[in-house]
């Protein structure tokens, strides 16, 4: 079988489409030598829904085998513990930039509290970022697993993070291999729309597949936070994939769908925004 | 009437409440209160993390089953951080209006469809 090549793989709508391709490709292989190959560049975050691939082409009892990562990429997955779940050692992060590959049951949130809190809040190596910013990422990405948890109905979740000291960024990626946006707004109203338009009603304010409860809120209040921090929000389900950034809202349909769903958000930590300030609210007039 | 006091992180266990698991036995034990016409004070001492999955459980669902007026009257809320009350005011006022006009979700859904044709 011919290598499958991933190259100069980033947080895009491109990098997560070779990731689909990937999947496309192989998802009727069973029992095969799967050769993977990674050239030139690798954003870190990007294993959280190559992880998420991989393991379902696993599942086929397909073995992966890496046959070419190039010298910086093999470095940064070792990091990251992502190439630990494919046979490789793991190795030591000096440069302390890696939040860890993790790969959980939707049931292990006590899990991922401890390895947000181990990954990010308390971890003093950061760059130095207000209190309410850091708070503000915290409850993201604890927000997106528990829509994780809630709707995907996956096998696992995958996260994987990094930070990038010269962007000023940190990006963190959760991926699943659930039922995706538009499987769940069809079993909530019994209507098929796109996966692209499934994602763009998601993230609207008040908009909520639960049933007799409010909610709705998560994707909008990231999407707000996202637009204060001038950072970035993107969400591939399916054949959608939705970009939020300072310049407004992108959709596009991939050419091949993602089994699953991948929310990678990317936080600016240089922020100067008071988020405790814009904040203060009055107790006694919250109800 | 003295309050009864309601410890979040002693109910759900921890510093991160996130689930919205967690936050159905918060609005268990609100609701019985209220049921007894009781005041409660739900006091977020040692709380670190909240999500809108924990508090829309935990709170926004009192508005389905007991009126603004009686949880304005019998609910508080202490030891909350400010950036926690902004969510949780959110959360309120999201609750309110879902349960206020069950079509509003209908209507939404209308849009995007209308938007697909």
């Amino acid at each position: 079988m011919t290598s499958n090549c991933l190259s100069d793989l980033h947080s895009t709508a491109s990098g997560f489409s070779q990731i689909a391709w990937l999947y496309d490709k192989n998802k009727g292989d069973f029992f095969e030598k799967m050769p993977v190959s990674f050239y030139v560049w690798f954003d870190a975050n990007m294993a959280a829904p190559l992880g998420a691939v991989l393991d379902l082409l696993e599942d086929n009892l397909n073995d992966i085998v890496f046959d070419h990562i190039s010298p910086n990429i093999k470095s940064i997955l070792q990091k990251n513990d992502f190439l630990k779940h494919f046979g490789f050692d793991g190795c030591v992060d000096i440069y302390n930039t890696t939040i860890q590959y993790q790969k959980m049951k939707p049931d292990d949130g006590r899990y991922f509290h401890q390895y947000v809190a181990a990954q990010f809040l308390n971890r003093a190596e950061l760059p130095t970022m207000s209190e309410g910013l850091r708070k503000k990422m915290t409850e993201a990405m604890l927000e997106l697993f528990v829509n994780a948890q809630i709707h995907s109905e996956t096998k696992h979740i995958y996260t994987c993070g990094q930070f990038f000291p010269k962007r000023h960024t940190i990006e963190f990626c959760i991926a699943d291999t659930g039922i995706g946006f538009k499987e769940k707004f069809f079993r909530r109203f019994e209507k098929t729309i796109s996966a692209v338009d499934a994602i763009r009603w998601a993230v609207q304010d008040r908009n909520t597949t639960k049933v007799g409860i409010p909610g709705g809120i998560g994707l909008a209040l990231l999407s707000e936070f996202v637009k204060l921090n001038q950072g970035k929000l993107q969400i591939v389900s399916g054949d959608g994939y939705y970009q939020y950034d300072s310049q407004g809202e992108k959709t596009e349909k991939l050419t091949k769908p993602f089994p699953g769903t991948a929310v990678n958000v990317a936080f600016r930590t240089d922020d100067n925004s008071n988020y405790a300030l814009v904040s203060e609210t009055n107790a006694a007039d919250l109800f | 009437m003295n309050p009864i006091v309601i410890s979040v992180f002693n109910l759900v266990g921890s510093s991160f409440c996130v689930e919205a698991k967690d936050g159905e036995a918060i609005f268990q034990a609100i609701s019985k209160a209220l049921q007894q016409e009781q005041v409660v004070e739900i006091s977020f001492q040692n709380v670190e993390m909240l999500t809108s999955a924990f508090l829309n459980t935990a709170i926004g669902q009192l508005y389905r089953d007991f009126s603004e007026e009686q949880v304005r009257a019998s609910v508080k809320v202490t030891e909350m951080a400010d950036a926690d009350k902004a969510l949780l005011r959110r959360v309120i006022e999201t609750a309110k209006l879902y349960y206020k006009d069950p079509t509003w979700l209908e209507e939404s859904v209308k849009q995007i469809m209308g938007e697909e044709e």
